[in-house]
């Protein structure tokens, strides 16, 4: 499944560039991320529970950050498998500057597996759209609070 | 197509619904409709189940002057049998019967539906267009919120965790009002591709009064408020429904799946906003 | 004296309530998951999520650990099992080794990789969590066009061009036809993935008696013979010492004529634990792991004159055959190339199949099984033509039909059909549909904007499957008849029905051959140890080839039955009529039951006569039968939506001589419904990663009640001349026919815009981009 979209963040390129590779804003922001852990250079652990309406999910996985070009772009590859299914998605995040703000583009393919796939495909489409939503508002509120004075 | 263990509770009133729900390992049944499947896939596996069939009240029709108030647990089939409702607004029960079959609408409960929040569910375009108010009850109180706060997004809503879904009123449909609920179903579940609920009231020959609701097409349930802009005041001739039809997907992220893309969807939001338009400003006249 | 022996009322040719009816709809039938046995472990499998991958390890412990689990098995433990057996032998055919559970890969997504035993089947769901599968997944491919690309990856490493077998079969000077032609139509037709959805998944119980070793499995089998001699072969016992029983059986539409993986490895279970056990396959077990039909690709071309005669026939067939042969996997588009000149008289033909591996499940026999997907393909290829030359599509038939003095009617693919009269249905529905006035109305809501459509399919299929020589494994039927002491009749039948009433049907024709009530037969099948060996039902044969058997058993125990009767009577001159033996001269009488009393206590016995009254046929169809018929199906197009509507649906199919109206009116509902299926919402989805999109209810649509149109039914009757009963067979002739009547009716809808052709399903969405310009 293709994914793509634009958020605009509160914070100038460089910082919104900076915010997008730290492990604990990330953890922080995607939805169910209980744990983050950097173990290489631009290679993470992480551990979600993924809640929505009655479904609930533990998965393990990978994030990864490739290709960095700052303050302009990056590569994101998240890796996940849990019970229910299993996904991987990879990305081109980029970040074009305004100012005082800045815009996050991300174009990217998302496939899922196992349960989830089999039996959700009516409702992948907006639950991820609802995922990338719900991390960019929170993406939002981290970025206005560390701007904050 | 087993589900896992889970301990099966059936409280006797809120107050004991409410201690239930306490443990964060439960989860709340109405009809079961979704949680159910959900559980036997394993997409979903609650500790404990606390099923509220046994709460008394929860399933009462009653008129109360201008509203039609409809307890949480009333399910789709009175809904879309009960003379009083159907009289007084049909919407609802239009949009009962459209609910995937017949096995389902005699156990899945208005309640349950409106708190699962499913995209493309078709009571939200209903109660959207209804305005409806939810009475939501939590230990030691209540609140009520419209429809439009209530859905917030693919399967979100305003609901707390804690929190239990009483009522619904919705009102009693005033003269010279028609309604209509359309939908393309999609073949293999029944749900809606997109549903649209409109409610046209006509008063000397221009519409006095109009509300769409849409379901299916986007991550949640709205109300069409440009299109409504567009109409009211015009004589609700076909052109004046196209011209207004016309934007009900404007600036929504239309969803896209295997059943059908999201140019597809916005497209027959568009034509089934007519469509429901039309039928309503038809009934409205009628009258 | 000569008595006049008054014929009663025959019960062949009426419409009769089935007899299976009262248990199937009051809840009472037995079917596999009904069987309960003191001890019985239960059995769960854990399926791979993955296409493709290799396998690094498997963790059982903590599902050991989990109370009340007994075993849990993988490759390892049943690597000496035999493979899942393939029936097919095409030259050159590359036949993977199908392990019953996956050794150190898997190849599609739902392929078993372990299997727990518990004490019931809820822990046993649980412990199938608690495994822990290492798999290393790799790239995998579910598409056949793609799998033949270069650089596509290896379903079977050893075999890097994924290609199983290549076929070829030609009659005729082909390129002569084709270079000649006065006009050439080309068109790629697919015939997408379908899940089978029998309302009953499959099941199996096997239960060892270690002392007698004796082991028995209880499956949802359309071939219990079968699959005694195939399972007996895989888990190494002597087929005497296996016993399958086929109780009550949920629909199967092909998916149970088949040997599974699953029913050694329950053999294997029960052997090995000593104790009975069930496996109950899910519905998304169902949609993963049990068998699919279609998936075609099909590149047609058609030679023909000006004045529409068909020359010349050529058929490109890329079957996507899955990751592995099943019992007929191989087989089926083979059935394709038989029917690829449908009912045309055209012997000019070529045919080149590319079996295709893909990490998907295996395709194989589905309703129709091969039959539909060539009839798609003629009938869409016979209105193109007609399109292109711009004739009615009823005359470019009538033009290309084989007459009905021309039979039996040698095809240029090797078969013989052997009785038709191809234009008497075609005639018949015309009338029904009153296609003049139709076309009339077509030309006037074409003025008005509007996209009505009317289209036909005149199918043929290849039915009583089949003489023995065409078949893997016998294509004979047996039937066992015996009159009890007490004058009821008994038939022990080969066949296996699964929902088509030959219960019924059966006795209808031994209580007339009998002269006994409809209720005095009790018609018995599915048991290896109560019937003898037989072949099963599938391939539209068990009335045409195991009725068959049966009348003639009943015809040799008349025999025996006069002459018991000439003893009783003491008359060497008698008749047997309406179940009493009468003597000729004195016109005295005795009866069945009377008979059958005597022949068991055997006082006296005629001379050379055994007593008992039984009678057994073996019997071998000299050929297959060929049925026919012509459906009309009017639509039209909802041009904002795309929507399609059937308006009228009209059926007339020749199954030969009916034995009951009311049984051949429900296989032809079920079959326009089933059709439907296919030609506007069915279709099992694969992603490129080889993930099953389609794994359950809520995305995979097969039509409701409410989706289906009232169909308009007739039946013509063109006997066989094959066999005594003179049936063809209609278990499939409706879903044969339906998806190319859907589709022609749909395209002439569309012709307007110059629309030529659509592949199925004709969802909305692909209608209404036709309606918006672009191509579907």
């Amino acid at each position: 499944m293709k994914i793509h979209g634009s958020h605009a963040l509160p914070a100038g390129a460089a910082r919104a560039y900076n915010l997008l590779q730290d492990p604990e804003v990330l953890a922080s922001c995607m939805p169910g991320c209980e744990k983050l852990v950097k173990v290489a250079d631009g290679t993470y652990e992480m551990k979600m529970k993924m809640v929505l309406a009655a479904v609930s999910g533990q998965f393990d996985g990978k994030v990864r950050i490739t290709d960095p070009d700052p303050p302009h772009s990056f590569k994101l590859v998240v890796e996940g498998t849990g019970r229910i299914g299993f996904m991987k998605g990879e990305g081109l995040l980029r970040i074009t500057p305004g100012g005082e703000q800045c815009t996050v583009q991300y174009d990217g393919d998302v496939h899922v597996g196992g349960t989830i796939a089999a039996v959700g495909q009516r409702l992948i489409d907006s639950t991820s759209k609802l995922m990338i939503k719900r991390f960019f508002d929170k993406l939002c509120e981290r970025a206005a609070a560390a701007s904050a004075p | 197509m087993i589900a896992q263990n889970f301990d099966y509770l059936t409280p006797v009133s809120l107050a004991e619904a409410f201690d239930l729900l306490n443990d964060p390992g439960a989860k709340v049944m109405a009809g079961g409709m979704s949680l159910i499947p959900m559980m036997k896939l394993r997409l979903a596996a609650p500790e404990r189940v606390v099923d509220l069939r046994h709460v008394p009240g929860l399933n009462k029709i009653q008129q109360d002057g201008a509203m039609l108030r409809i307890g949480a647990m009333t399910t789709h089939h009175e809904l879309e049998s009960t003379p009083l409702v159907r009289a007084a607004c049909p919407l609802l029960a239009q949009a009962a019967a459209a609910i995937g079959d017949v096995q389902v609408r005699n156990v899945g409960t208005i309640g349950g539906s409106i708190a699962h929040a499913d995209p493309s569910a078709d009571y939200p375009a209903a109660l959207q267009a209804l305005e409806a108010e939810i009475r939501i009850a939590h230990r030691g109180g209540e609140r009520t919120v419209l429809a439009k706060d209530f859905f917030q997004d693919t399967f979100t809503t305003a609901l707390e965790p804690n929190e239990l879904i009483v009522e619904i009123s919705v009102p009693l449909e005033a003269k010279c009002t028609g309604a209509s609920y359309q939908k393309m179903l999609q073949p293999a579940s029944g749900f809606a591709i997109v549903g649209i609920a409109a409610r046209v009231s006509m008063d000397g020959g221009k519409v006095s009064m109009v509300r769409v609701g849409v379901t299916g097409l986007g991550g949640s349930s709205y109300r069409a408020a440009n299109v409504e802009a567009l109409l009211v005041g015009s004589e609700g001739s076909a052109a004046d429904i196209g011209k207004a039809a016309a934007v009900v997907a404007e600036g929504i992220d239309a969803n896209s799946d295997i059943h059908a893309s999201a140019e597809y969807r916005a497209h027959l939001a568009r034509v089934y906003t007519a469509r429901a338009l039309s039928a309503a400003i038809a009934r409205a006249e009628a009258q | 004296m000569a008595t006049t022996i008054t014929k009663l009322d025959t019960l062949v040719g009426r419409k009769i309530k089935r007899k299976e009816d009262p248990r199937l709809i009051t809840g009472t039938a037995t079917y596999v998951d009904d069987i309960q046995m003191p001890g019985m472990y239960h059995a769960c499998i854990v399926r791979s999520p993955h296409a493709a991958a290799h396998i690094r390890g498997i963790e059982t412990k903590a599902a050991l650990e989990l109370p009340g689990v007994v075993a849990v098995y993988t490759g390892a433990d049943v690597k000496d099992v035999g493979p899942v057996p393939c029936g097919a032998s095409l030259p050159g055919l590359r036949v993977p080794h199908h392990h019953i559970l996956a050794q150190d890969r898997v190849y599609y997504v739902g392929h078993p990789v372990a299997v727990v035993v518990a004490r019931d089947r809820y822990i046993a769901r649980d412990a199938v969590d608690l495994i822990e599968v290492d798999f290393d997944p790799t790239d995998a491919v579910a598409d056949p066009e793609k799998a033949l690309a270069e650089g596509a990856p290896a379903v079977h490493p050893q075999w890097p061009d994924n290609i199983a077998f290549n076929y070829h079969q030609e009659n005729g000077e082909v390129d002569k036809v084709f270079a000649e032609a006065e006009v050439v139509v080309k068109q790629r037709i697919t015939s997408q993935r379908l899940i089978p959805c029998s309302m009953e998944t499959r099941g199996v119980v096997a239960d060892y008696r270690s002392g007698e070793k004796a082991l028995t499995i209880y499956s949802s089998s359309q071939i219990p013979h079968l699959m005694r001699s195939l399972v007996a072969g895989m888990l190494g016992i002597p087929e005497n010492k296996l016993r399958v029983v086929a109780p009550e059986v949920g629909g199967g539409f092909g998916c149970k004529l088949n040997v599974y993986a699953e029913e050694a490895l329950m053999g294997f279970i029960a052997i090995r634990t000593g104790k009975p056990v069930k496996w109950i396959e899910s519905r998304r077990e169902h949609m993963q792991a049990t068998i699919h039909g279609r998936g075609h690709v099909d590149y047609y071309e058609i030679a023909a004159r000006r004045d529409g005669v068909i020359t010349g026939i050529k058929l490109k067939l890329i079957q996507d055959l899955g990751s592995y042969h099943q019992l007929l996997t191989p087989v089926i588009p083979t059935l394709s190339v038989l029917m690829m000149p449908g009912l045309y008289r055209c012997k000019t033909v070529r045919a080149d199949i590319v079996g295709v591996f893909t990490n998907c499940v295996p395709t194989d026999a589905y309703r129709g099984a091969g039959r539909p997907e060539a009839t798609h393909g003629i009938e869409r290829m016979v209105d193109i033509l007609a399109a292109e030359l711009k004739m009615d599509p009823v005359e470019i038939r009538l033009k290309n039909f084989i007459h009905s003095d021309e039979f039996p009617y040698a095809t240029g693919t090797g078969l013989m059909y052997d009785s038709g009269d191809y234009t008497k249905p075609l005639k018949t529905a015309l009338e029904m549909a009153n296609y003049n006035e139709l076309r009339a109305e077509q030309t006037k809501a074409r003025a008005a904007g509007r996209y009505m459509g009317i289209g036909l399919s005149t199918y043929g299929e290849i039915c009583a499957i089949g003489p023995s020589p065409a078949t893997p494994a016998g294509g004979w039927e047996s039937a066992t008849v015996r009159v009890e002491p007490s004058g009821t009749v008994t038939v022990l039948t080969g066949i296996k029905p699964q929902g088509q009433g030959e219960e019924t049907t059966f006795s209808q024709i031994a209580a007339d051959e009998l002269g006994v009530g409809f209720d005095d037969v009790v018609v018995m099948h599915g048991d290896t140890s109560v019937v003898q060996y037989g072949i099963g039902t599938f391939g539209s044969r068990a009335t045409a080839i195991g009725g068959t058997a049966m009348y003639l058993a009943i015809q040799e125990l008349k025999t025996k039955i006069k002459r018991f009767g000439a003893m009783l009577l003491d008359s060497d001159d008698v008749s047997y009529a309406n179940g009493r033996c009468t003597c000729n001269k004195s016109g005295k009488s005795v009866s069945l039951a009377e008979i059958a009393g005597a022949a068991h206590r055997a006082m006296k016995l005629p001379a050379n006569t055994e007593p008992g009254l039984v009678a057994s046929n073996f019997w071998e169809p000299p050929n297959f039968t060929f049925p026919f018929g012509a459906h009309i199906v009017v639509t039209e197009i909802d041009k904002d939506t795309g929507a399609i509507e059937i308006r009228r649906y009209i059926a007339v199919d020749d199954c030969g001589k009916v034995i009951n109206p009311l049984i051949v009116a429900g296989q032809v509902q079920g079959g326009v419904v089933q059709g439907l299926g296919q030609a506007l919402y069915e279709h099992g989805i694969y992603d490129d990663s080889g993930q099953l999109l389609t794994g359950e209810f809520m995305d995979y649509a097969i039509p409701k009640a409410s989706m289906s149109p009232n169909i308009e039914m007739a039946s013509t009757e063109t006997p066989t001349p094959v066999n005594p009963l003179r049936v063809k067979g209609v278990g499939e002739a409706a879903t044969i026919g339906c998806s190319p009547a859907v589709v022609n009716s749909v395209v002439d809808a569309l012709s307007p815009l110059g629309v030529r052709h659509l592949d199925m399903p004709l969802t909305s969405e692909k209608i209404w981009k036709v309606l918006q310009g672009g191509r579907a």
